[in-house]
């Protein structure tokens, strides 16, 4: 057995044990044949059979908003919001760390909106944005903007000099100089950032679709509608789902940054 | 640094050899226009440095300055099209500097895959495709193996035989600059100054494995050593 099987197995090992336990626990009466005591009481968290139920119930045409419609309305936020923040983080980035008066500038009022709380501008957003895609895609964007921006002005200072020296040598002008030997360097430390920027455009999205009503809809409504109705088991599928979702998109992003940074060693040997 | 003057000629391969700390790569990078010099004047063919300086000056760098993120074949292309050199032209003359480098097979291959040496190379090349007038070079095998740095000398001095341009190459190697140099500008310690111009009687072309072991090769180094050995000395000596 390689080392690879086995890490497999006990993978698979451990979700079998830990969705046995919970179902089995949550199956248990503390006294007997009397309804509704439990040791563990499915009530609050569920049951894997009921979750699995709803789970497909929920995917069926059955129910008027789907669990599809809902997830594809917090990846198609996610995705913008993660577009929009990295283009203009990276553009921003590299403005102010090519331009020294300017990063000093804009330094205070940078770190200040950085450092509120985002969540607390939901309700803000909400009522300029309204509750739909637009202000789950302005939530989204005020949390990735500052990673993808605070990488590339690093990338955009570190930029070697002498490779800058040896690009004028070969006849470079100011404009070829900045395509081709400062936005290179300085995508590397962007890219570097789009791995844990997915992730949080998908926080940004969700906490505004905790708020945001059906209109806004996505995995994160599905999340407060089961709060209202005290209905644990689509709480899970919510959470099961975004899990998910945040996986694959995580791993995406993951192949392609590998794919851009090819260049780079430590890509290179994992390759291999 | 303090006056510091020499003449280089057309064509001349000039090495400058020197404690290290006495400033001959400031001196190249002010023959290159990277360091303006507080007082005084580099003059190329009688006009100021900063308006010969791209077009004509190619220089090499000690550290390597390949950029990691292009291949073999897009870092030689680079000179090229910054000057607007594009399709089947770029694509020949690319090619033919990779043929001279040795480096066929490895066209697509990104730097962090290749050795020190051959990376050495490719700058040498990406210098080169642009057929600079001038060439500066600032101790650039200075971070090879003996085995690799005396490849790479056979190989400059067969690629310099065949364009002729004037060299001005900086190293604390007295042997390489006696294997490369039509003559040998030796600086003393700080304040790094002129100690001697010495001129090297050795025949070309060199072969550089079997010069190593004629006299007229240990005739030349005792020279040169003699002078610059009080420097070696002294600067030791301080530090």
């Amino acid at each position: 057995m390689t080392e690879r099987t086995r890490v497999t197995l006990w993978r698979v090992a451990i979700l079998v044990a830990l969705l046995g336990a919970w179902e089995w626990l949550t199956g248990i009466k503390a006294i007997s044949r009397t309804p509704g005591l439990y040791w563990i009481d499915p009530f609050f968290i569920s049951r894997p059979s009921a979750i699995a139920r709803r789970f497909v119930y929920l995917m069926s045409g059955e129910v008027r908003l789907s669990l599809w419609q809902m997830a594809l309305s917090t990846v198609e936020s996610t995705l913008w919001g993660f577009a929009v923040g990295v283009s203009t983080g990276f553009v921003a980035g590299l403005v102010l760390g090519r331009h020294d008066r300017l990063a000093r500038v804009f330094e205070p009022y940078i770190v200040a909106f950085n450092s509120l709380p985002r969540i607390a501008l939901v309700p803000l957003v909400t009522m300029i944005f309204g509750f739909g895609l637009l202000a789950k895609v302005v939530l989204a964007w005020t949390i990735v903007f500052f990673i993808v921006f605070f990488n590339t002005f690093q990338g955009a200072r570190a930029v070697d000099a002498d490779l800058v020296h040896s690009a004028r040598f070969l006849g470079a002008g100011e404009r070829q100089i900045l395509w081709t030997v400062i936005v290179p360097s300085a995508l590397a430390w962007t890219f570097a950032a789009l791995t844990p920027s997915i992730s949080f455009a998908l926080i940004g999205v969700v906490v505004g679709e905790l708020l945001g009503g059906e209109s806004g809809g996505g995995l994160g409504y599905l999340i407060t509608q089961s709060l209202g109705t005290l209905n644990a088991a689509d709480m899970m599928v919510a959470l099961v789902s975004l899990g998910l979702i945040g996986i694959v998109m995580a791993l995406g992003i993951k192949q392609i940054e590998r794919r851009l940074l090819r260049w780079r060693p430590e890509y290179r040997t994992e390759r291999a | 640094m303090d006056r510091v003057c020499f003449e280089v000629l057309e064509g001349e391969f000039v090495a400058i050899v020197g404690p290290s700390g006495c400033g001959k790569s400031t001196v190249l990078n002010m023959i290159g226009g990277l360091v303006t010099p507080s007082a005084g004047a580099v003059l190329v063919d009688g006009t100021p440095v900063k308006d010969a300086a791209p077009p004509r000056v190619g220089y090499v760098f000690q550290k390597d300055t390949v950029f990691p993120w292009r291949t073999v074949a897009r870092n030689i292309a680079l000179g090229l099209e910054y000057r607007g050199v594009g399709g089947a032209e770029r694509t020949r003359r690319v090619r033919e500097a990779v043929t001279l480098a040795g480096l066929e097979g490895f066209e697509d291959a990104f730097p962090a895959t290749l050795s020190g040496g051959m990376r050495q190379r490719v700058a040498l090349m990406r210098t080169l495709v642009v057929d600079p007038e001038i060439l500066l070079m600032d101790e650039p095998f200075g971070a090879l193996d003996t085995h690799t740095k005396l490849t790479l000398h056979a190989e400059l001095l067969s690629l310099w035989e065949a364009r002729r341009q004037t060299v001005i190459f900086v190293t604390h190697d007295l042997s390489e600059a006696i294997t490369l140099a039509d003559r040998i500008v030796v600086m003393t310690r700080r304040p790094g100054r002129v100690k001697m111009v010495h001129e090297v009687k050795l025949t070309r072309p060199r072969d550089v494995i079997a010069l190593r072991e004629s006299d007229e090769y240990a005739r030349e180094y005792g020279r040169i050593w003699h002078v610059l050995g009080e420097e070696f000395a002294a600067s030791g000596a301080r530090s």
